[in-house]
């Protein structure tokens, strides 16, 4: 007796729907971290670091080991602020 | 949080001395930093004990001392990339792709260790090892991968 293919037609859907979606997700994950394996347990110290490769090389996960920065870079570092209304 | 960022672009004057700023970014500065730490130990030291003796707010008069820091700390880094250049990359490649993490690569810390110590003597110590024990760097079994 031949398989009711006609069946299984909503699991394919269901599969199919999960795979896209998942594939999706680790393909955006992947890109936002330069292709490199994504970082973890991330304290203080990792995010200003990170925040300081993005200011020398342009994106989050960028290296560089020049050993000298480029000019701009001793005026380009951040202060954060919060304006007051009063 | 309703957040702003400031960036301050007025240079500073030109009484005091330019250094430009060590251009090595997390990986390669974590790989290089053992290294940063055997050359320039001295200067580490003044810089940390004049910031010490100003309790902690010494800003304008360590400037000298951190000018030497950061002098010596280009220094090695030069030097490493134009003697090392290929087991170093190697090695910052490795830490980059494992969270920053050295004990995930030892396989490539070995023959950065000999380069470095063959082409430029600097070694790297782990300050504070108790006497008789083996550095966790030099072991030969390692318990996580």
């Amino acid at each position: 007796m031949p398989v009711p293919f006609e069946a299984l037609i909503p699991y394919a859907i269901m599969i199919g729907m999960f795979g896209v979606s998942g594939a999706g997700l680790s393909l955006l994950r992947n890109y936002t971290n330069d292709w490199k394996r994504p970082r973890r347990s991330l304290d203080q110290w990792d995010r200003v670091m990170m925040d300081r490769d993005a200011r020398l090389t342009g994106s989050l996960r960028g290296q560089s080991a020049n050993p000298r920065a480029p000019p701009g870079f001793e005026l380009s570092s951040t202060w954060k602020i919060e304006e007051r209304i009063i | 949080f309703h957040q702003t960022v400031l960036v301050d672009k007025t240079p500073l004057p030109d009484s005091i001395p330019k250094v430009s700023e060590v251009g090595a970014t997390s990986a390669p500065l974590m790989s290089v930093s053992f290294f940063i730490g055997d050359r320039c130990a001295p200067y580490n030291d003044d810089y940390m004990l004049c910031k010490h003796e100003a309790g902690g707010k010494g800003e304008m008069e360590c400037l000298k001392e951190g000018r030497r820091v950061t002098r010596c700390a280009i220094s090695v880094v030069d030097d490493i990339n134009k003697h090392c250049l290929n087991e170093f990359r190697a090695h910052w490649e490795c830490l980059d792709n494992n969270n920053q993490q050295l004990w995930n690569c030892r396989k490539e810390e070995k023959p950065l260790n000999d380069c470095v110590f063959k082409s430029l003597g600097l070694r790297k110590i782990i300050p504070d090892t108790p006497k008789g024990r083996v550095p966790i760097h030099e072991q030969a079994f390692q318990r996580f991968k």
